[in-house]
């Protein structure tokens, strides 16, 4: 998805997961309305999308299988939740594959705070397939990240996406690296979808159409 | 010459700006007002320098009546500070609890419902308001005199103390991770559990650890007026003349709020 600064890109996806409330209309994520839905039913929902985010939001003193493990949080009962160690085995064991899955095996046991940039977005990424979502969202994933890193991190997602049948919707600032990376480009406008369409089939001067007149 | 002229030209040769005049003369009533006030507040407290000359005689003669030390106070002095000690980890530990119970709903980013955050506010506000002398005024009287009406008033007091340093050290935190979990699905108290609570874990244990070395200092004057401990004895010494007990007594203070203070100062350098 590609839009200037301020078009609704990070609200659309803060909205599909409700951590911003939306002023108007209905929010059906994977079949579920989660407008007006409360408690039980909106954790419930929730579950259904990953969220990849801009900031890598780590927990920061704990470690980088602890934090990918987090991600399951929500099909946890409570007496199971309270500590990490009393999170059921297979959990354990579910975090550790996917984090070797991002190809951070070595670093299960690192803390958070002391793990890379790209190695840190890549923890976030293992917690997305922790959760064992049917949908991930990614808000301008590789913003703060050196091209090197950004690269990997968008290989891993689009390798995720096609390897585990995930659907993926990466928010982007880059054109290029859309073009290179997606499926399908959606290009928004104040809210508005204006295309949504595969790459070969979307030309330059669409594509900057979005960002004219835009204050950036 | 017209007016607006001659104010141009007053205003150039100082450094005040226009209108200044009405301000200083606000000022110069503002300054009245205050020294009326301190001259009050010297005459209320029947603050004199010949007081203050004779106090430093007697304190001089009350000096050289406290030496030597009286030995024979030691253990009793010790078993005190002890009792001391425990009182103030004893009303540190229930306000701990009790503060950690209302920080869920007392911070804003994190409260469930506005109208908690109101009332868990209340309570942080009015026992924080209450000073812990009042408190346990009130408690010697409800389960009488004794170290534990002390407990009971520095915890009520600490409550809001602790609570309200406690919120907003939430109040202050990266809410990132708790976007990210809450995203996940996880409820709120699995939220505070594993991305709240790590967040700002040291910062609690930091705040708690100089709350009690402040509780130690609290129970000591709590315990003049009946809650027991070193203060009652110290107290107690000084009522009876008994100076050179006194002596052994302070000594032994000193040393309780030198290792309460050296100690935690430790932990917390070493936690944060």
């Amino acid at each position: 998805m590609l839009g200037a600064n301020g078009s609704g890109k990070s609200t659309l996806l803060r909205c599909a997961v409700r951590l911003l409330e939306p002023d108007a209309g209905s929010v059906v994520l994977c079949g579920a309305e989660l407008v007006g839905a409360h408690g039980r039913e909106l954790r419930e929902a929730r579950r259904k999308a990953a969220m990849v985010f801009q900031q890598v939001l780590l927990v920061r003193r704990r470690s980088a299988v602890q934090n990918v493990a987090f991600g399951a949080l929500g099909e946890l009962p409570l007496r199971r939740s309270l500590s990490t160690r009393l999170f059921p085995a297979e959990l354990a064991e579910r975090a550790h594959a996917s984090l070797a899955r991002v190809g951070l095996a070595d670093a299960a046991w690192k803390r958070a705070d002391t793990l890379s940039g790209g190695q840190a977005q890549r923890v976030a990424i293992a917690r997305a397939l922790c959760q064992r979502a049917e949908l991930v969202l990614a808000d301008e994933p590789v913003a703060s990240l050196d091209p090197h890193a950004a690269e990997e991190v968008l290989v891993l997602l689009g390798e995720i996406a096609r390897v585990e049948g995930l659907a993926t919707l990466v928010v982007l600032h880059q054109p290029e690296l859309a073009f290179r990376y997606a499926d399908r480009v959606i290009g928004i406008v104040s809210g508005e979808i204006v295309f949504d369409a595969p790459p070969a089939s979307l030309d330059e001067q669409r594509v900057a159409a979005l960002y004219e007149g835009a204050e950036t | 010459m017209s007016e607006t002229a001659a104010e141009a030209g007053l205003a150039r040769r100082s450094f005040a700006r226009p209108r200044a005049l009405r301000r200083s003369a606000l000022g110069l009533a503002g300054a009245a007002a205050g020294a009326a006030l301190f001259v009050h507040a010297w005459q209320d407290t029947d603050a004199s320098l010949t007081s203050l000359f004779h106090g430093f005689h007697n304190t001089v003669n009350l000096l050289g009546r406290a030496v030597p030390p009286d030995g024979s106070v030691f253990t009793d002095s010790i078993r005190a500070s002890i009792l001391t000690f425990d009182t103030a980890l004893l009303g540190t530990a229930v306000a701990l609890v009790l503060s950690l119970l209302l920080v869920p709903l007392a911070a804003r980013n994190i409260t469930p419902h506005r109208l908690a955050y109101e009332a868990a506010r209340l309570v942080i506000g009015v026992t924080r308001a209450i000073p812990d002398f009042v408190f346990a005024l009130i408690f010697l009287v409800a389960v009488g005199l004794g170290p534990f009406s002390v407990v009971l008033a520095i915890a009520a007091h600490s409550v809001g103390v602790i609570g309200k340093l406690f919120a907003e050290a939430v109040e202050d935190m990266d809410m990132g991770p708790v976007d990210a979990l809450r995203a996940a699905g996880a409820s709120r108290l699995q939220v505070f559990l594993h991305a709240v609570l790590p967040g700002i874990a040291a910062t609690f244990t930091g705040l708690a650890l100089y709350r009690l070395d402040t509780n130690v200092r609290s129970v000591l004057y709590l315990g003049a007026i009946g809650g027991g401990g070193l203060g009652f004895l110290l107290y107690n010494s000084l009522q009876l003349f008994q100076y050179q007990q006194a002596t052994t007594e302070l000594a032994v203070l000193l040393v309780l709020l030198l290792v309460v203070e050296r100690v935690s100062l430790m932990i917390r350098q070493r936690i944060v």
